[in-house]
């Protein structure tokens, strides 16, 4: 600790070049921790869809309407447990910019298909006799800062990709929040589910239609073989399905983007090697500019090892602090940045940068350190006192 | 009983394709309280010998013996460990780290040693307050006149304790009454601290502050005496 002040001095030589290179350090680990973050919050998304629940889409396209037919035949299919068609009404809360998304289902068939999701038997009871009611996820009321017994009043946009207007001719849709719903991660308890009929029934135009369908299952291991028994019962209709587990569904919109995990380590890796040269680049230079205050510290006593070692450290208090500083704005921006209305419809929460991620960041900043750092070093500890105060 | 004592000592740099000899076959005794003035013209190998004084540079050959050490068998770490306990550097650009303010500058030997933080700062204000500069202590030294950052690095020399003060032109940057100042300083380190001084100048006024002075020429050494003899 008693060298920090010469290593803090020496960073402080020119403060304009070391700032520069630890605002890039910065950008760098940021965008290291907001991608890895991305990368972990999907790895989070397919461990929570790896449940046994199927969701039947049209086989035309995602937002293709189904009809509301089809419902009772699923039911038949051998080893279904519970299925609710589902709806999705997209409308703007107070403000043109505030986006949310309202997901009519049944919610007594939900809830026996989404076992981890738990609603107080009173609030569920208040929600099957009240046809307006919502069923809102913790993590959106707190957010909202929203109480049961509140009203939602919004003005729609869509339902199901088609127009939301209401028989009375108006867009103006009112639910009334009759309870909460809880999961196992806190933070993405985000969607909020409405009575299914109480939306199809007020639709001027577009009734008994679904966007599609939420299946449960017994069996998880016969995911494949149920998927194809529904999509068989209606393979010869207009409405052919295509009946995917959550996990794999969430993996086919994901595969339109990339390959994520790839993506992201090949976006970071290009920007931490970038970083690796312009940090070398940095530390060499600011020794080639000492050497005639290395080699003072030398004549005062420091040894060759020593000198050696207070190279490194700027370079990894450089990087660590600046590491540190990417981190920390990354682990406040991400979830700010990945808490979209979209996503929370689909029960996905704000994405965190998790711990994991800061340990492997703080090892990444300590290699660039060591690797930007030790030529650098290594010059300082060769140089011979003489020659170099000689200026030779 | 001497301090410094070097034996047939032998120095020579390669420069270019030319091996130069500096030192030739050199005996030299500092006693121990000396203030030892070198003197001679450039290139005649003042400097060379101070270097080897002040453990900053090995012999070809012969033996340096300085406070007890056999500086010419010690490994580069022991020679530092060495130069830090027992060498205090005056140079004639000071060589202050321009980042540090004065009273940080004269700490960083301490920083080798064991000493608390608030021991470090009580002996750095003893130090300021014998050079004369308690007042500037904060100031770096691009803020400070050449006679006060002189005095500064005179400072940093002492601060450890050192038995002797190696002294490269410690005048030869600055006028003649600042030069005066730093002169009279080492001989008040000398004669009432019991520092032993040795001092490369080529400036007969500063060298008339020692108490002996030897001469330099062509890589040998000469006395007053044997020069006016000659």
């Amino acid at each position: 600790m008693k060298y920090l002040g010469l290593i803090w001095a020496a960073l402080r030589r020119k403060p304009a070049r070391t700032l520069l290179t630890a605002f890039s350090i910065v950008t760098a680990f940021f965008l290291l921790g907001s991608l890895q973050g991305i990368n972990a919050g999907i790895a989070q998304v397919e461990k929570l869809l790896d449940v046994p629940q199927l969701l039947v889409m049209s086989r035309v396209r995602m937002d293709a309407p189904l009809p509301l037919a089809q419902l009772a035949r699923i039911r038949t299919v051998a080893g279904v447990t519970a299925v609710t068609p589902m709806n999705a009404l997209v409308g703007l809360y107070k403000s043109p910019t505030n986006v949310m998304v309202v997901v009519g289902v049944d919610i007594g068939q939900m809830l026996k298909i989404a076992k981890d999701m738990k609603v107080a038997p009173e609030q569920l009871a208040a929600m099957q006799r009240t046809r307006t009611g919502v069923i809102v996820g913790e993590t959106i009321m707190k957010e909202r800062g929203w109480k049961v017994g509140d009203r939602i009043p919004l003005s729609a946009l869509s339902i199901n990709g088609i127009g939301g207007t209401k028989t009375d001719g108006t867009s103006n849709w009112v639910f009334d929040i009759v309870g909460t719903y809880t999961v196992p991660l806190a933070d993405w308890a985000t969607r909020i589910f409405a009575n299914y009929d109480y939306i199809n029934d007020a639709l001027a135009s577009g009734q008994n239609q679904v966007l599609g369908y939420y299946v449960g299952i017994a069996d998880p291991a016969r995911s494949a073989q149920i998927s194809q028994a529904i999509d068989n019962l209606f393979a010869n209709s207009s409405d052919q399905t295509r009946t995917q587990n959550i996990k794999d569904f969430m993996n086919s919109v994901l595969d339109q983007v990339g390959n994520i995990n790839f993506l992201v380590n090949g976006i970071v890796g290009a920007v931490l090697f970038t970083l690796l040269f312009l940090t070398a680049n940095t530390m060499s230079q600011s020794v080639r500019e000492r050497i005639n205050e290395l080699a003072v510290l030398k004549t005062l006593g420091f040894t060759d090892a020593r000198v050696q070692w207070l190279v490194l450290a700027e370079a990894l208090v450089l990087s660590l602090a600046a590491a540190v500083v990417g981190l920390f704005l990354a682990g406040r921006a991400l979830p700010w940045v990945t808490n979209s209305a979209a996503l929370q419809s689909q029960g996905i929460g704000a994405m965190h940068v998790p711990p994991s991620v800061f340990g492997y960041g703080l090892g990444v900043a300590v290699l660039l350190a060591l690797i930007s750092g030790l030529p650098p070093a290594r010059r300082a500890r060769r140089l011979a006192i003489v020659t170099a105060l000689s200026g030779r | 009983m001497p301090i410094v004592l070097l034996k047939n000592v032998i120095k020579s740099y390669t420069r270019g394709k030319q091996r130069v000899e500096v030192l030739h076959k050199l005996d030299l005794t500092v006693e121990s309280g000396e203030f030892l003035a070198l003197m001679g013209p450039s290139g005649s190998g003042k400097t060379t010998l101070l270097n080897l004084i002040g453990g900053l540079d090995k012999p070809d050959m012969g033996e340096v013996t300085v406070a007890g050490e056999r500086l010419d068998q010690l490994s580069g770490s022991a020679l530092a460990h060495w130069r830090a306990r027992h060498v205090g550097f005056v140079f004639q650009f000071y060589n202050l780290l321009p980042v540090l303010s004065a009273e940080r500058n004269v700490e960083v030997p301490l920083l080798l040693t064991r000493l608390s933080r608030a021991q470090r700062r009580r002996n750095v204000a003893a130090a300021l307050a014998l050079v004369g500069l308690s007042d500037r202590a904060s100031h770096k030294p691009a803020e400070l006149s050449g006679g006060q950052q002189q005095r500064v690095a005179i400072a940093r020399a002492i601060i450890a304790d050192p038995t002797l003060l190696v002294c490269d032109e410690p005048t030869g940057d600055l006028d003649r009454e600042n030069a005066e100042e730093i002169l009279n300083l080492l001989q008040l380190l000398n004669q009432q601290h019991g520092k032993t001084v040795v001092m490369v100048t080529h400036d007969p006024r500063a060298a008339a502050h020692a108490s002996r002075r030897l001469y330099v020429d062509k890589g040998t050494l000469s006395s007053e005496e044997a020069r006016s003899a000659a």
